[in-house]
């Protein structure tokens, strides 16, 4: 099996060259631009469709490239793009359902490594990537979390957590894993896993509501867990994790409203895609609810998918996945929360990723 | 005698000739098609099977005009039918007059049905303009109607025996056997039984991950068992009874999407579907007929996902769904030129499946039509009165609202010129269908209100057909332009394998179109005889559910504007050789014509050899058949390829 792997990277490598002359049906132009700053937009495509694209808008330009990896590649990224991050020169697209973390050139997405995470046959399914001293951790739905060195690009461990594990944060030393077990319906997992980073075990779980997904910590020791329940009887809500002692701070369905499923937290703030189609800003050195939403000119968003925030520009960006079915958008707005510009995304935008210089 | 009765009352509605003369013209129509009907229908006959190279029901019918087959590739592949861009759910299915109902998914596999026991498919628009035929058939915007075989026995050979095994590429074995036997004078019965092995395995080619050899389509193994019983009586043509069982087993794979970097699949997919159905049919004197339809069936699904990431280590369901079901219609003659009829559907269903939260629901249909046909010159008027009511229950959660709709439907045809076989026709159907129980309950977390998708169709064709005397035997032509519009369209996504879709619902849809068909033959002359036959098809069917989103007036997903097919074929004695090809214009797998989401449209080209000869005294026709002469790559469904040239040897003998 691994030489069937390894033929296959070999070849994909060995081809790219030639790929243009190769392909009679389609035109693949390999395009070298260079991504200086702008944003990239992770689309997840539709499930089980290999449509997953890597949108880039560039700031100096105001263009929109569709689909920046096969660009640079020609190469598609496959089916369900699901995270996407930024780590020193590389990014890591991490796509789900093909199985694989496609390590790219940040700047021009130039393929330098498409690691495969299959167990033999199995593919493991991964979902969300985060960073901590030159290691990759990369949780994936066969409930593991690999461990991959970020200059080998070898995975050198898979630690094994709760079921389905989905976003993960670094915190006080420790990683945080939300287990979801959002696969097995009716049933699903209520804890989040803490590993050591210094042993790379796993060394207890925290019972949090049930249903855990997102992730997000702050400097004030708050690791905030958001739990989409079970879709009856159990409510989504949010559990904030104390990065000291891991107990459970607080456990609300009601602290900010009507819970999305995302949330980044930058300074002071946490921003919140609220079901009720805002963005919910939390100040978390006081623990309260400063803005009921941050967007003030009325723009509407139809389906808020992911958000993130410029820290150098105060901007926030809110991507829309429509009916999911169709090209989403990007909206960008302004630190006073004026829509500034928005453009148009592949299918799912779900994921945000910034360049700067 | 059947047929030829048939063709008699169809000249009858047709012309108001002598008796004498009809006879003669009678002998003439056995070979022209019947095209000059109220509504565009077309049909196909077992003989003419092999000239399409066709395997199964939704091969036999691809090339007709207006339909549109959703084939996912392979012998397992699921194979749908589309009419006038309206998706498979407003198609009914019938299996001798009998819907095959699967409020499940609404939709029929086609790729269930061996063309083996079957005499005759027809795909009406509308419906057939037969006034005597259960509610249900007069209940959806078009109808696809499968007949099979009836035992044709004479007194001097009370028996046949027909055996036949076909093979080929995919590791094809396909052996079949059909009894027929002559019981008594009244009594006579008919056994099929076929059984289908293929490992399904094809090459393809994969564009976009980098692959530069042809990959090989897996987990597409089929075995499938279906058997087929009736039991006829007749104590004369107008008074008929017949019962008629029918078991369906298989066990399949389900390749999936292709998935780049990802090539393994596992799922699996099997089939265990029973029905029985008994019909009687009584003419009376008086002119009043009766028709009696009693249908009892059991469809078992089970899915299986050995790997689907949940804490028993894979998904194992099981669905079952049950149905009673009986329809009286009931047909009379005021006068000799109006003619009226009313019938009566009641349908209970149940629905079980040990998925998470599931509401277990059952659904009571009632149905009653009024129709009413009125001949006068020129002109035939047709006109029904629909009125459905649903009515569901749930163990847990919430029942879909009860509904009671009223559906009307007008036909009329007219015959401007006494020396010209020259028909003008049009149609108007308003007609709905109920969500299914899958929309309705399948993972329904949280409630879903689905309102059913409704469907006005207009239609206006002109029809022609000649006899000829010199080369050509005949010529007909139809010509149709519809526009559909289609309320709360709800439409079906390829999701994560064939079996499971995941639904949108887009709103409006508005549907233009224009089918158009030809057909002739040429007189036998030494022996050798040319045929040929051409379905052309334009469809533009547009999102117009919303001026704000960004599908706006796109063309649908999977819906190509253009499609033709063309079919001829040379006849020398017993031998035939045909030539099919199917062009179809690009398509958008989604809601945004953009080029991001283009699949682009195909050119597929078939070819058969069919020779009937007798090695001692029985008769045995073996053909040749290749599907996708010139090898291309292509796909209807993205995602899903279909396999490249396959080929496909057949014997069968007749005792």
């Amino acid at each position: 099996m691994k030489q069937f792997k390894l033929k296959n990277l070999l070849s994909a490598v060995a081809i790219l060259s030639v790929l243009a002359s190769c392909q009679k049906d389609k035109k693949i132009v390999v395009d070298a631009r260079v991504a200086t700053s702008g944003i990239y937009v992770l689309n997840q495509g539709n499930f089980n469709a290999n449509n997953s694209t890597l949108s880039f808008y560039d700031y100096t330009t105001k263009s929109t490239t569709s689909d920046m990896f096969s660009a640079a590649n020609g190469t598609k990224l496959g089916d369900t793009g699901n995270d996407a991050k930024i780590y020193g020169s590389k990014m890591y697209i991490v796509v789900n359902v093909s199985s694989t973390v496609e390590v790219v050139s940040a700047k021009t997405v130039k393929s330098i490594k498409q690691v495969k995470l299959f167990n033999g046959a199995v593919a493991r399914q991964p979902r969300y990537i985060v960073f901590n001293k030159n290691k990759a951790y990369i949780s994936s739905y066969d409930g593991t979390v690999a461990v991959m060195d970020t200059t080998t690009l070898a995975i050198e461990k898979y630690i094994t957590v709760g079921r389905n594990p989905e976003q993960m944060v670094v915190s006080n030393g420790k990683l945080y894993v939300a287990n979801s077990g959002g696969l097995s319906f009716g049933n699903p997992d209520k804890t989040v896993s803490v590993i050591d980073l210094n042993t790379l075990t796993e060394t207890k779980k925290i019972q949090v509501i049930a249903n855990p997904v997102s992730m997000a910590a702050d400097s004030y020791g708050n690791v905030y867990v958001l739990s989409t329940g079970d879709y009856a009887s159990i409510l989504p809500g949010m559990t904030i994790i104390d990065n000291n002692t891991d107990a459970v701070k607080t456990q609300s369905t009601t602290l900010v409203g009507a819970y999305g499923t995302a949330i980044i937290v930058d300074g002071d703030f946490a921003y919140f895609l609220t079901s009720d189609k805002k963005v919910l800003v939390y100040n978390a050195k006081t623990q309260t609810v400063a803005k009921a939403n941050f967007i003030t000119d009325g723009t509407v968003i139809k389906t808020p998918y992911s958000i993130t925030y410029d820290s150098t520009t105060g901007e926030v960006f809110v991507t829309d996945a429509k009916d999911y079915a169709s090209n989403g958008e990007l909206f960008a707005f302004d630190k006073n929360g004026k829509k500034e510009y928005s453009i148009t995304t592949g299918i799912n935008p779900g994921a945000i990723v910034l360049v700067n210089k | 005698m059947l047929t030829c009765l048939q063709l008699i009352s169809y000249k009858t509605l047709a012309q108001s000739d002598t008796t004498k003369k009809l006879k003669e013209v009678t002998v003439k129509a056995t070979t022209v098609p019947k095209v000059q009907t109220l509504t565009p229908t077309q049909q196909i006959t077992n003989k003419d099977f092999a000239r399409y190279s066709a395997f199964n029901v939704a091969d036999a019918v691809r090339n007709f005009s207006g339909v549109n087959i959703k084939d996912y590739g392979g012998i397992g592949g699921l194979k749908t039918i589309s009419v006038r861009s309206l998706g498979a759910n407003h198609t009914a299915v019938l299996f001798d007059g009998v819907q095959l109902n699967d409020a499940q998914n609404g939709q029929i596999d086609l790729s269930k049905f061996n063309l083996n026991n079957v005499q005759e498919i027809a795909v009406y628009n509308g419906q057939s303009e037969n006034l005597l035929q259960p509610a249900r058939s007069f209940a959806s915007a078009s109808v696809l109607s499968i007949k099979t075989i009836q035992p044709a026995l004479t007194l001097q050979k009370p028996y046949q025996i027909q055996a036949g095994v076909k093979g080929g590429s995919f590791g094809l074995v396909n052996p079949y056997l059909q009894w027929q036997q002559s019981i008594s004078k009244r009594w006579s019965f008919i056994a099929n039984a076929n059984y289908v092995y293929a490992n399904g395995r094809y090459k393809y080619k994969v564009d976009g991950d980098g692959s530069d050899t042809l990959a090989i389509r897996r987990n597409g193994d089929v075995r499938s068992l279906q058997a087929d019983a009736a039991l006829y009586w007749a104590k004369s043509d107008s008074n008929k009874f017949n019962i008629h069982v029918n078991y369906y087993n298989s066990k399949r794979g389900l390749p999936g999407a292709v998935i780049f970097y990802n090539p393994y699949a596992s799922q699996r997919l099997e089939n265990n579907d029973i029905f029985a159905q008994a019909t009687y049919e009584h003419t009376w004197q008086s002119s009043i007929r009766l028709l009696i339809n009693t249908k009892l069936s059991q469809l078992k699904t089970r899915y299986l996902d050995p790997e689907f990431l949940n804490q028993q280590g894979g998904l194992d369901q099981h669905y079952n769904q049950k149905e009673v079901y009986q329809s009286v219609a009931l047909a009379y003659h005021l006068t000799p030129d109006w003619e009226v009829s009313y019938a009566a559907d009641a349908s209970y269903l149940k629905m079980d499946a040990d998925i998470y939260n599931y509401a277990y629901p059952s659904r009571f249909t009632l149905l009653n039509v009024l129709a009413t046909n009125f001949t006068k010159g020129r002109w035939q008027l047709q006109g029904n009165l629909l009125q459905t009511n649903l009515n569901e229950m749930v163990k847990k959660g919430v029942a879909s609202k009860s509904r009671s709709v009223l559906s009307p439907t007008l036909m009329v045809t007219l015959k401007p010129f006494d020396n010209s076989n020259l028909q003008i026709r049009a149609f108007y159907k308003n007609i709905f269908r109920a969500p299914t129980l899958d929309e309705l309950y399948f993972y329904a977390i949280v409630p879903r209100t689905i309102k059913p998708e409704f469907v006005k169709q207009y239609d206006m064709g002109i029809t022609w057909t000649k006899n000829f005397n010199n080369l050509l035997e005949y010529i007909t032509l139809t010509t149709d332009a519809y526009y559909n519009t289609v309320s709360n369209k709800i439409l079906a996504v390829p999701n994560k394998n064939p079996a499971i879709f995941s639904f949108s619902n887009i709103g409006k849809v508005d549907i233009k179109g224009v089918d158009v068909g030809l057909k002739t033959q040429t007189k036998q002359q030494n022996g050798w005889r040319g045929l040929l036959s051409a379905n052309y098809t334009y469809q533009q069917a547009t999102d117009v559910s919303d001026p704000t989103s960004s599908t706006y007036q796109n063309q649908i997903p999977y819906t190509p504007k253009n499609t033709l097919a063309l079919n001829a074929g040379v006849n020398y004695k017993q031998l035939g050789i045909y030539y099919n090809h199917i062009l179809s214009s690009s398509r958008y797998y989604t809601g945004n014509n953009v080029p991001d989401y283009y699949v682009p449209g195909y050119s597929i080209s078939d070819a058969s050899a069919v020779c009937n000869f007798i090695t001692g005294k029985l008769p045995v026709t073996a053909s040749v058949e290749v599907n996708n002469l010139f090898n291309k790559n292509y796909s209807i469904i993205r995602s899903f390829p279909m396999p490249g040239r396959s080929y496909r040897l057949s014997i069968q003998i007749t005792i």
